[in-house]
């Protein structure tokens, strides 16, 4: 039997129900999407191309460098001795550098299988020296500070006992028999995507000048670049 | 896809995306190397000393001088070696020069052809022969002790004398003349001459070569004494 006071609360709570779930429904008409990121100090050490090799005898590139590869560069030298009568045996390999932040680019030298005698060659007779231009538009505003003299063929005399010796300070691998550093400056890119080819290079200059060396079949002089950021 | 139906495990996952995204980026090129390999070779060097000098001559003179530094082909007439010429010798006094960034040997061979047929002829035993005072001096070159397996200047009263038995002039002292040189033999040897310096340095050591003769009466004819020097690196 129809009972009217039981009918109306029935209506009255599906009535409540109806209402909660209208309600509910009107709550998940917003949201929200948070995403969090980083922006890395980014600093990239790369080949700038291809190396050029000058006054040697006998000597060649083994390796050469590849623009915008990892630089891996591999030259034999050739001939240090007195029978090279070029003025000076000059490596210059391109380094490319790009970063979003300051940026200091440091080497660390060795020279290996020369002797040990007064007379053998050593890091000091290896000229070294770096030629960055001024920076062009296209990158971040900014100067470079070269820690070097430059080309190491310029300028140098020989010392009281006529040994060759380079002009200036950290003009030789004999400064970087520790981890020193050649180059800094500020950011280099400016905000641009990460497959842009601008960037900073320039090239680093390696020269010996032939002299009355101890003879050595094997000599091995390496040179280790690390950029990292500021 | 609405954006009220990323659940949490998407919302999740997509900052795991993100993190490693970031993460990868450090994964750039930092290091480089340079590496060269080079090679000094053992160099001897045997160069004129400079202006030759003759005396003792009779007629003759020099042909072709010695330039210092310059390559080493000097052209001597000697002139009159029989006793018309009243000197006591003919003398040629040549320089040399060695440079070396090794130990080295100096090795000289000599060939005395006559145009004479007996025992009067001139022969490689009348052609004295010795190196002089050596020097190291000069900027860049190395000290050293070098050994002179001559006896010197053949003029020398200690080096040579008459053969009481035949009269003929003979230079005897230890390789004091070409005959101990028919073959290559060596006549100086030493330490590394030059230090570590740019070859542009023109110093290095000098010896003067002596060669003489005493004139006799030796058989009519015409003489070429030829001398090669060869200096190596052992």
């Amino acid at each position: 039997m129809f009972n009217p006071t039981k009918g109306l609360l029935s209506a009255l709570a599906i009535a409540t129900v109806l209402m909660m779930s209208a309600m509910v429904t009107c709550a998940q008409t917003t949201g929200s999407v948070t995403m969090t990121a980083t922006v890395s100090n980014f600093v990239e050490l790369t080949s700038g191309g291809a190396v050029t090799l000058t006054g040697n005898s006998g000597g060649s590139v083994i390796t050469d460098g590849t623009a915008n590869s990892p630089l891996a560069v591999v030259v034999n030298l050739g001939e240090l001795g007195p029978s090279n009568t070029n003025s000076f045996v000059t490596l210059s390999a391109p380094l490319r550098l790009r970063s979003n932040v300051a940026y200091q680019l440091n080497m660390v030298s060795s020279v290996a299988g020369a002797g040990a005698t007064s007379f053998s060659l050593k890091d000091t007779d290896v000229g070294f020296g770096l030629t960055p231009a001024a920076r062009p538009a296209n990158l971040a505003a900014g100067v470079d500070t070269n820690a070097t003299p430059g080309d190491p063929t310029v300028g140098g005399s020989t010392d009281v006992n006529g040994r060759w010796v380079f002009a200036g300070a950290n003009s030789t691998l004999g400064a970087y028999a520790v981890s020193g550093a050649v180059l800094s400056g500020p950011r280099i890119n400016k905000a641009v995507s990460a497959n842009s080819a601008t960037n900073l290079t320039f090239p680093a200059i390696f020269s010996i000048k032939p002299q009355f060396f101890d003879p050595a079949p094997a000599i091995t002089i390496t040179a280790q670049f690390t950029v990292v950021a500021l | 896809m609405p954006l009220y139906s990323i659940t949490p495990i998407r919302l999740s996952l997509l900052t795991i995306l993100l993190v490693v995204c970031a993460v990868s980026s450090l994964g750039q090129s930092t290091t480089g190397t340079v590496t060269m390999s080079a090679t000094v070779s053992k160099f001897v060097e045997i160069n004129s000393g400079g202006a030759v000098t003759l005396t003792g001559n009779s007629g003759g003179g020099v042909t072709t001088d010695g330039v210092a530094n310059s390559p080493l082909a000097v052209s001597i007439n000697l002139g009159e070696l029989g006793p018309s010429n009243t000197n006591s010798f003919v003398t040629a006094q040549v320089p040399l020069k060695l440079r070396s960034n090794a130990a080295y040997v100096l090795s000289m061979t000599a060939t005395v052809t006559s145009s004479g047929t007996t025992a009067s002829r001139i022969g490689t035993a009348d052609i004295g022969f010795g190196l002089g005072t050596v020097s190291r001096t000069g900027l860049g070159v190395n000290a050293g002790a070098d050994t002179n397996a001559t006896s010197g200047d053949p003029t020398l009263p200690a080096n040579g004398s008459v053969n009481g038995a035949t009269g003929r002039y003979e230079f005897t002292a230890v390789r004091s003349n070409l005959s101990a040189f028919t073959s290559a033999t060596t006549a100086l040897s030493g330490p590394i001459i030059m230090n570590a310096v740019p070859r542009s340095n023109a110093n290095g050591l000098t010896v003067p070569a002596f060669f003489a003769v005493k004139p006799q009466f030796f058989e009519n004819g015409t003489t070429t004494i030829s001398v090669t020097f060869t200096v190596t690196a052992p």
